[in-house]
C-alpha cells in the first residue's frame, strides 16, 4: 500500500489528503464545498472524465447535483477504488461496509449522484442494494420506507392489477 | 399534493435543494428510477408500477425491459410466430416480454414455447402429438386418449408392444443457456370415478426387466445416453434424457431425441406418454409443469 494515500484520520476519508497528488483537482457539491481530488480517483467517473477531457472550468468542475455530504461519501468511494495497493477484496469488503450503514435518504443521494456522475461500479451496488430492501416487499411497505407517495385512487391501481395481470399469475404465495 | 410531485419536477430543473429536506427514492429521475428497477426481476418490476405514476412510467421503459428478454428474441419471435410476427410491430419491450410468457403453441399446436416470467429463459414443451411413435397408427399397440392431466389434454397410451421407440426432434434458436431434457411419462392409465382418480395398471408389464434408453444430441455434437427403468404406476415421472448447452444464442440449434426399450426378448406395457420438456438447467420448481 502506498504510504502516501494513507488516511490519518480513519475511515472517513478527508479529500486533502490527495493533495499530494501532483495531479489534483477541485469538485465543487451544489451547496459550495471544495473537494480536491486526485485526477486518477475523478476519472472513475465518466462525467467527470469527459469533464476533464473538455477541460471546462480550468480544474474547479461544478456539479450543481450533487450536495457536500454526498460528494465527500463519493470521493471516499473514488479514492478507494483508485487506492494502488488495494486488491479486489479489500475493495469488496469496504463497498460492503461503505454501503451497508447507509439510512434510506443518503442511499437515495448516492444512488442519484451515481448515476450523475455515471459511476458504474458505485450506481450498481447501491441499485441492488435499494432493490434487495423492495424484495418480497408489499407495496404499502416500500412507499413508506422509501418515501414513496401514491397518487393513484383505488380504482386506478385495481386497473393496474389488471393491466400486469399475467405478472401476478401463479406467483408463489411467499412472495408476499 | 400534485399528481406527479417532486419526481418528475426534479428530473428537469436544479435538485440543489435537495439537501433541504430527505430523499426518497421518489425523488430520483425517472431514468434514474428505472436504471434501479432493471435489478428486480420482471414479476417485481411489475408490483413496483403500483407505487405511484412515476414509478408506473419507469416500470415500463423499454432498457429495463430489453435487459429481461433474451438476447435472440427476435429469432424466437420469427421462428414461433412465423408470419404472425408483424403483430409485435409496435408493441414495447415489456408487452412482448408479456407475450412470450406466455405458452405460444407453434408446429401446428405440436409444441408449446414460453418465457419462465421470473428469470426469462426459455422453456419448452412438445408434445406426444410431436414425437414420431413407432406403430402409433396400429391400435393393437397405441391409442390416444384424451385426458385433463396432459397440457395438450391428450396422451398416447401403450398396450403392449415389442418394439418401443419415440423419437423427435426441434430446430429452434434457443437463446444461450444450459437446459435440460425431460419426458413425461406414467405407467398405467388414469380414470376418474366419483371425482377420485384411480390409476389401472391391467396392461403395466415388462419394465422391470430392462431400463429404458434415453438418447439427446444436438446438431453440433453434444451427445447423452441414459438408461432408467420405469416406476411408480399412477404417477407423471419427469425421465432426464440429457442436459445441452447453447453456448451463443444462436440463429437455429437442432436437438434429437428419442427413448427405446427394444429388446424384443419380452414385451411391455401399460405406458402413457405425455410430453417432452426442455427447461434451464437451474429450474428448480419442476413440479409445477
Amino acid at each position: 500500500m502506498a504510504p502516501k494515500n494513507k488516511n490519518p484520520n480513519g475511515e472517513n476519508v478527508v479529500p486533502e489528503v490527495q493533495q499530494k497528488k501532483t495531479q489534483a483537482l477541485i469538485l465543487k457539491s451544489s451547496d459550495g464545498e471544495e473537494f480536491s481530488i486526485s485526477k486518477s480517483a475523478a476519472g472513475l467517473s465518466v462525467a467527470i472524465k469527459n469533464m476533464m477531457e473538455d477541460d471546462c472550468a480550468g480544474g474547479v468542475i461544478p456539479l450543481p447535483l450533487v450536495d457536500g455530504g454526498t460528494l465527500a461519501r463519493v470521493i471516499t468511494y473514488l479514492n478507494k477504488h483508485a487506492e494502488d495497493g488495494a486488491s479486489d477484496e479489500d475493495k469488496r469488503k469496504f463497498d460492503e461496509e461503505f454501503l451497508s450503514g447507509m439510512e434510506v435518504d443518503v442511499l437515495c443521494d448516492v444512488a442519484l449522484a451515481g448515476n450523475y456522475l455515471d459511476i458504474r461500479g458505485l450506481f450498481h451496488d447501491v441499485c441492488q442494494r435499494i432493490v434487495n430492501g423492495m424484495k418480497n416487499k408489499s407495496v404499502e411497505w416500500v412507499r413508506k420506507t422509501f418515501r414513496i407517495e401514491s397518487d393513484f385512487t383505488a380504482e386506478e391501481e385495481e386497473q393496474i392489477k389488471k393491466e400486469y395481470a399475467w405478472a401476478w399469475e401463479g406467483v408463489d404465495s411467499d412472495a408476499d | 399534493m400534485g399528481l406527479s410531485f417532486s419526481f418528475l419536477a426534479r428530473s428537469g430543473s436544479s435538485a440543489a435543494a435537495a439537501s433541504s429536506r430527505e430523499t426518497g427514492l421518489g425523488d430520483l429521475p425517472e431514468s434514474c428510477v428505472a436504471s434501479v428497477l432493471s435489478y428486480l426481476d420482471p414479476p417485481q418490476i411489475c408490483r413496483v408500477a403500483m407505487l405511484n405514476r412515476a414509478f408506473k412510467g419507469a416500470s415500463s421503459a423499454d432498457f429495463v425491459w430489453e435487459s429481461k428478454l433474451p438476447l435472440n428474441y427476435e429469432d424466437v419471435i420469427g421462428r414461433v410466430f412465423e408470419k404472425d410476427g408483424v403483430s409485435f410491430k409496435g408493441l414495447c419491450k415489456r408487452d412482448i416480454y408479456a407475450r412470450l410468457c406466455r405458452p405460444n403453441s407453434f408446429d401446428g399446436g405440436t409444441k408449446r414455447v414460453w418465457l419462465d416470467k421470473t428469470t426469462g429463459k426459455t422453456c419448452m414443451l412438445i408434445s406426444s402429438n410431436g414425437l414420431a411413435i413407432t406403430g402409433i397408427d396400429d391400435r393393437r399397440y397405441w391409442t390416444r386418449i384424451p385426458t385433463e392431466e396432459s397440457r395438450f389434454y391428450s396422451v398416447a397410451y401403450l398396450q403392449q408392444i415389442w418394439w418401443l421407440e419415440l423419437y423427435g426432434e426441434i430446430e429452434f434458436p434457443f437463446p444461450a443457456g444450459s437446459y435440460s431434457l425431460f419426458f413425461r411419462l406414467q405407467l398405467g392409465r388414469i380414470h376418474k370415478r366419483f371425482g377420485r382418480r384411480l390409476c389401472n395398471s391391467e396392461h403395466v408389464h415388462g419394465w422391470d426387466k430392462k431400463p429404458a434408453r434415453f438418447q439427446l444430441s444436438t446438431s453440433d455434437g453434444q451427445e447423452e445416453t441414459k438408461q432408467c427403468y420405469l416406476r411408480e404406476p399412477g404417477k407423471w415421472i419427469h425421465y432426464h434424457a440429457g442436459d445441452f448447452i447453447v453456448p451463443n444464442s444462436c440463429k437455429s440449434m437442432k436437438v434429437k431425441f428419442s427413448m427405446t426399450q427394444i429388446d424384443c426378448t419380452h414385451t411391455k406395457g401399460g405406458l402413457c406418454v405425455d410430453s417432452v420438456m426442455i427447461v434451464p438447467v437451474d429450474r428448480t420448481r419442476l413440479q409445477r409443469f
